[in-house]
């Protein structure tokens, strides 16, 4: 099921939010949507769904808006942080009230229960939830109707890093099978891994809109290694880029982790060490932009 | 289309059985009820100024009155219902799952009106209950016939309906529980009080939820009190068909208010 966001506009008094946003998210992929915090991608995820009116502009799941859909909660899957739970309710109160609410019976509600490891703090109240736990109860309740798009507000906030991981494992999971997933982040290294695809938005504006590798322009691999002097020579000597921050450390421009190693192996040089050098979103922002903010 | 009406009406009473919240309402329907009992067995002819006994109509009526002026607490409790959607922010969630949001809401309207009927059923039986065995206990007769008092603690149990859905459509149009809460027991315990005090506005107090509901229970100590207090002549109330028909008015104000209220609002 495509996702397509048509000219989407939000002010809030006199803060303009969102400004003519549009972008696709096409069908079974795994989108990331980027942006500083701040930059709109909350509010475009409310207004995706409907509980954000906006000024302009249409969002669609397959065609339909989001309150159009014959079963919302069976067709679109959202976990954002903003959304609580009674604080006296249990882990299992909450999924039961929205599974009734939704239609699904009590053997969907330990299914999802078990599949997000919900079932291990079924019976405490959420009160006492950790972030971890309320955020597992999150997904738990927009996989109750099983939907095939899934639409996550900066999912791993506020998650140590065991919890990082098991989400980002349970994400690839999903999108193994086939869903269309669009996930927001400040934080690019978050999601790079996991994602497809890229929409890149900035003072609600949209930046860019691509895969996931176009983002970093060319990419630089950092060598630390002895003969730095003679391979920084090499490299520059056939043409490509080379830095040197300090002496036994090169930046080099253009080529990827495996070319390095193969061109050191071929010049006879030993390297130490060998990284991708990891842009953050501000370098790759910089680089969008032409440095020009 | 959107989530089917049962479910709704499904998930809106797992939420209401599933916290405490029916359990308070029973125990405040209980002590209303009891509370009524109370001051039947201490005997209106006790109480500062002396009213009339048990054994006489207006003794009887004070009683079923006061047991009318609780009729806030089931509003509270419609109050606490619809505002604990935004304070523990499920309405998000809730929205989600029922994005045409109006179903929700009329399935809560619906599920608290059953609640609140339920509410006033407790307590009006509870205080009938009393009354009687109260007057069993002291060796007296009713002032007033037994169809009448029934047909009196039927009224009062279905102005608590009411009551509650006036509360529910607070909850939605004012979100904020606190403020919600403080507006709902403001405005019964105050608002109305300080109205009736007032010359030219005092003529309003029959339409108002109280004055109505004071005419459908027959109940005018409070006014009558005030009036005595201040030396001004009470308010005249509706008679008890059109004080009926005045808290119906209101309580489909409530609706539309509480179902056309949400469905513009940015949910943040």
């Amino acid at each position: 099921m495509n996702i397509e966001v048509r000219g989407l506009t939000k002010a809030f008094g006199p803060i303009t939010a969102v400004t003519d946003l549009s972008f696709e998210v096409e069908a079974g992929s795994v989108t990331g949507f980027l942006g500083p915090n701040g930059a709109g991608k909350s509010t475009t995820m409310r207004m995706m769904l409907g509980l954000v009116a906006p000024a302009s502009g249409t969002a669609t799941f397959g065609g339909d808006r989001y309150a159009d859909l014959p079963h919302p909660s069976a067709t679109v899957g959202a976990v954002l942080d903003s959304a609580g739970f009674h604080p006296a309710h249990t882990a299992r109160d909450h999924l039961r009230v929205y599974a009734r609410m939704g239609g699904y019976g009590t053997a969907r509600v330990n299914q999802v229960a078990d599949l997000t490891g919900v079932s291990a703090f079924a019976g405490r109240t959420t009160r006492i939830l950790s972030t971890g736990m309320r955020q597992r109860l999150s997904l738990a309740t927009a996989l109750l109707g099983d939907p095939q798009v899934l639409l996550l507000d900066e999912p791993s906030n506020g998650l140590d890093p065991e919890g990082i991981a098991w989400l980002r494992y349970f994400l690839r999971e999903l999108a193994a099978d086939g869903r269309t997933i669009l996930i927001s982040s400040h934080v690019l290294g978050k999601i790079e891994h996991m994602a497809d695809h890229v929409v890149v938005i900035r003072d609600g504006r949209l930046v860019t809109t691509g895969p996931v590798t176009g983002l970093y322009g060319s990419a630089t691999v950092l060598v630390r290694c002895a003969q730095a002097d003679r391979f920084a020579a090499e490299l520059m000597e056939s043409g490509v880029q080379v830095e040197r921050p300090r002496p036994d450390l090169l930046r080099i421009h253009g080529l990827s982790t495996a070319q390095v190693a193969t061109a050191a192996a071929s010049h006879g040089v030993t390297l130490r060490e060998i990284t991708r050098e990891q842009p953050t979103l501000e370098q790759v922002f910089l680089h969008l932009t032409g440095g020009s903010r | 289309m959107t989530a089917l009406p049962a479910a709704l009406l499904a998930a809106e009473w797992t939420r209401l059985t599933s916290t405490r919240l029916w359990l308070w309402g029973l125990l405040a329907a209980l002590g209303s009820g009891a509370f009524v009992g109370l001051l039947a067995l201490a005997g209106p002819e006790n109480f500062t100024p002396p009213l009339p006994g048990l054994d006489t109509a207006q003794g009887t009526h004070v009683l079923l009155g006061l047991l009318g002026c609780t009729v806030f607490a089931p509003a509270l409790l419609g109050t606490v219902a619809v505002s604990s959607e935004y304070r523990h922010r499920t309405i998000t969630t809730t929205t989600l799952f029922a994005p045409r949001r109006w179903t929700w809401l009329a399935a809560k309207l619906a599920v608290y009106t059953g609640a609140g009927l339920a509410y006033g059923a407790v307590a009006a039986i509870v205080a009938g209950g009393a009354l009687f065995g109260v007057a069993v206990l002291k060796g007296i007769t009713l002032g007033l016939p037994t169809v009448t008092v029934a047909a009196l603690l039927a009224r009062i149990a279905l102005t608590m309906a009411v009551y509650t859905l006036l509360g529910v459509a607070v909850g939605a149009l004012l979100r904020n529980q606190v403020t919600a809460l403080v507006a709902v027991g403001a405005y019964f315990y105050m608002i109305e009080t300080v109205l009736m005090l007032i010359p030219g506005i005092k003529e309003l107090y029959p339409y108002l939820p109280g004055g109505a509901t004071a005419a459908l229970t027959g109940f005018t100590y409070l006014a009558d009190a005030l009036a005595g207090q201040t030396g001004t002549s009470a308010a005249h109330l509706l008679s008890a068909p059109a004080g009926a028909a005045v808290l119906v008015c209101y309580a489909l104000i409530a609706i539309a208010v509480a179902v056309a209220a949400p469905l513009r609002r940015d949910i943040m």
